[in-house]
């Protein structure tokens, strides 16, 4: 029990509490912006989450102190549009599960009062997510979740400035086009890929670009996601022994289909990745061993240091985070939250309607991002055409970009375990 | 397909299915001495691999060696959480099956949390053992090793688990106390001490099946979970409480697993075993070895 004393004092530390709560709620109102963040802070896909948060608050770091650095947000400290305003974000875990990111997007609006939202890897989360957002007039930026099917759903208040799996994948073929044409043999894909709308979509687009651009799918395999073993499922690509592996799979099943093919005795011709596992870092540190040569699809490449000085500066501050360089899905991560921060400024308000208005109106040249798109300028389903993937291969244990060949910095190896 | 694919998949199916059965029999003995479905089995298959993780860390000793210690680290944590939560969860005056069901649900929960708290979501993985990475190659067929010995450390571990229950004192207070708990009390074995070491017992089994399966599969703060779900649908299938049902079970829903995903598409590759399921709780609700 309490005496009375206690009670006295305790009421007194409640009521100053109270008192400077008010104040910086106050000042919260013209100096901050709160912005909403959906990532698997735990779960299979935990990592995922936890890198995204490094890579959110060095884009943070970026937009609320001076950084003399020819990117969006990044000049001035805070929001100059806002006078100046810092901007906050406020984390919530989705597990991966797209009922829990529906239900904490309706939190982050409603108790949290954020401007808009940044999320959430699971293109299954996106989806829901965004569905949510869009009832209530609030902008969400799908950093990292590439499902083409995303922005075919006439939003208004959905934006992707990064590309998709349609142009991915039709990078993907632009790149067995131009060995084809060069004299290699490739006349087989196979497609393996996890059964959410993640690896599902990705298959659709490839299935249809093979059968359009002549290739043969010589064995087509959707497989369950978190399984605990592939051994059929390796069987039967090995069976099939395709010229390319075309697989679109998270870390976890990344993991397990690399093992257990060295386990089946099954060398690859070509691994050409639909990224997402294979441009985890987990993955590499795992099994790398047996990966020299893939190639994956990427939206980054942090070999572009050498060409553009912002690239190197941004993976400086995002290693000293999170120990690591920054990869396809952190500097989309990143990019995605100037980009928004961009718009803040220019829309002067934290209102929805206003930021995505502001939003619409973006457009921003590739040289003052990170990445080796042409501009950020949104088309009317909120979608960034301009977002040219490239293709980056894994040699001497790390990631060169090899296609296309205006911004390679290596020609290809080709076939993957020539060397 | 040719014979040659059915064979690689069936002698795969076959040594996945010895793994699930040593994963299930822990689960299995539980419940078969004290009626407790163990929902943090799981959580202790993944404590057992970032122990063996940790040992191999620690010591640079090949996983394999490291296996006994890793058995007798998770006969201590399965007491442990006999002691410290199940023996509380079975003194409440109500609904003892929801309050068990909840206890042991609450404590995979937290061994995650911590889990993830203390290890990171990252993905860990052994490297450069003696197993690793090797295959045995016959007549275009291949095993990999750890796998192999993994299988054979299964089949030892149910010898052992059959002279245990056979041969010793301990063994046949075991089953007493599984056929009449009453009974033992009034010839004065120790329900309480029995129970204890009947946890211990559970989790040590599952610790063998995680220190094997550390030399092989990545480790994660959530890499129990499928397996779990496995090894409750092996147990099942056996019949509660049966170790030897579990045995049976284990290579059977290996075998189906494996076959499935050759016949059908395999994101249905479940489908085999829990259509196995339903049938045999349609035809046989006790389980294929069950008392029940």
């Amino acid at each position: 029990m309490f005496n009375r004393r206690q009670v006295l004092l305790g009421g007194a530390a409640a009521v100053s509490l109270a008192s400077t709560g008010a104040a910086t709620r106050a000042f919260a109102q013209t100096k901050e912006i709160t912005i909403g963040v959906i990532y698997p802070m735990s779960g299979a896909s935990a990592q995922v989450g936890v890198d995204a948060r490094h890579a959110l608050e060095t884009a943070l770091e970026l937009v609320n102190n001076a950084h003399d650095l020819d990117l969006p947000a990044a000049k001035a400290a805070g929001l100059a549009g806002l006078g100046g305003a810092k901007i906050r974000l406020v984390f919530a875990d989705h597990q991966a599960d797209p009922q829990k990111g529906r239900a904490e997007a309706e939190r982050l609006i409603t108790q949290e009062k954020v401007s808009a939202i940044v999320g959430a890897f699971h293109s299954s989360v996106s989806a829901t997510v965004s569905a949510t957002t869009e009832r209530y007039g609030v902008p969400y930026i799908a950093a990292d979740s590439s499902s083409p099917s995303l922005h075919r759903r006439n939003m208004r208040f959905f934006f992707r400035p990064a590309a998709h799996d349609e142009m991915f994948s039709a990078a993907m073929f632009d790149f067995l086009d131009a060995q084809k044409k060069a004299g290699q043999k490739i006349d087989t894909v196979g497609l393996f890929f996890e059964d959410t709308i993640f690896g599902t979509d990705s298959s659709n687009v490839q299935r249809k670009l093979a059968t359009e651009r002549g290739y043969k799918v010589v064995s087509d395999i959707k497989y369950r996601a978190n399984t605990p073993s592939l051994t059929s499922e390796v069987q039967q690509i090995k069976s099939a022994n395709p010229d390319v592996l075309l697989p679109s799979s998270y870390t976890t099943d990344a993991i397990l289909l690399v093992k257990t093919m060295g386990e089946l005795g099954y060398k690859p011709r070509n691994i050409l990745a639909q990224a997402a596992g294979f441009s985890e870092k987990a993955v590499f540190d795992v099994v790398g061993d047996r990966l020299g040569g893939l190639i994956s699809r990427a939206s980054f490449s942090v070999d572009m240091a050498a060409k553009r000085k912002s690239v190197g500066v941004v993976n400086d501050l995002f290693k000293a985070r999170a120990g690591k360089d920054l990869n396809d899905n952190t500097s989309r991560q990143l990019m995605a939250l100037l980009i928004l921060a961009d718009a803040i400024d220019r829309a002067k308000s934290a209102e929805g309607p206003a930021i995505r208005d502001a939003l619409a109106a973006t457009d921003i040249p590739g040289e003052r991002t990170i990445m080796p798109w042409a501009r950020v300028k949104f088309g009317e389903d909120g979608q960034n055409p301009h977002a040219d993937p490239v293709l980056i291969q894994y040699v001497g244990g790390k990631f060169v970009t090899v296609f296309p060949s205006a911004v390679a910095v290596a020609p290809p190896q080709w076939p993957m375990n020539a060397s | 397909m040719t014979l040659q694919a059915l064979l690689q998949v069936l002698a795969s199916g076959l040594l996945m299915g010895l793994i699930y059965a040593l994963i299930a029999v822990g689960l299995s003995l539980i419940f078969g001495l004290m009626d407790v479905v163990n929902f943090a089995h799981g959580e202790f298959l993944m404590t057992a691999m970032y122990a063996a993780f940790g040992l191999w860390l620690l010591t640079t000793l090949d996983p394999i060696l490291l296996a006994p210690l890793v058995t007798a680290f998770l006969f201590a944590f399965g007491a442990l959480a006999y002691m410290g939560v199940v023996r509380h969860a079975m003194r409440v005056d109500a609904n003892v099956g929801m309050v068990q069901i909840f206890a042991t649900f609450g404590l995979a929960i937290l061994i995650q949390g911590v889990a993830q708290y203390f290890f990171t979501p990252d993905y860990r993985s052994i490297t450069g053992t003696w197993l690793g990475g090797r295959t045995v190659e016959f007549a275009g067929i291949f095993l990999p090793l750890p796998q192999i010995v993994g299988g054979l450390v299964s089949v030892a571990a149910f010898g052992g688990l059959y002279l245990l229950m056979s041969r010793t004192d301990f063994g046949k207070a075991l089953e007493a106390t599984r056929e009449d708990q009453g009974a033992v009390a009034l010839v004065g074995i120790d329900r309480n001490r029995v129970f204890t070491l009947g946890w211990g017992l559970g989790a040590a089994l599952v610790g063998l099946a995680g220190a094997v399966m550390a030399t092989f599969y990545y480790i994660h703060p959530q890499v129990g979970g499928p397996f779990a779900l496995i090894a409750y649908v092996t147990v099942a299938l056996g019949g509660f409480g049966s170790v030897f049902g579990a045995l049976a079970a284990g290579l059977i829903v290996g075998l189906v697993e494996a076959l499935t995903a050759m016949i059908f598409p395999p994101a249905l590759k479940s489908i085999g075993v829990y259509s196995l399921y339903l049938a045999v709780v349609f035809i046989r609700p006790s389980g294929l070895f069950g008392r029940l």
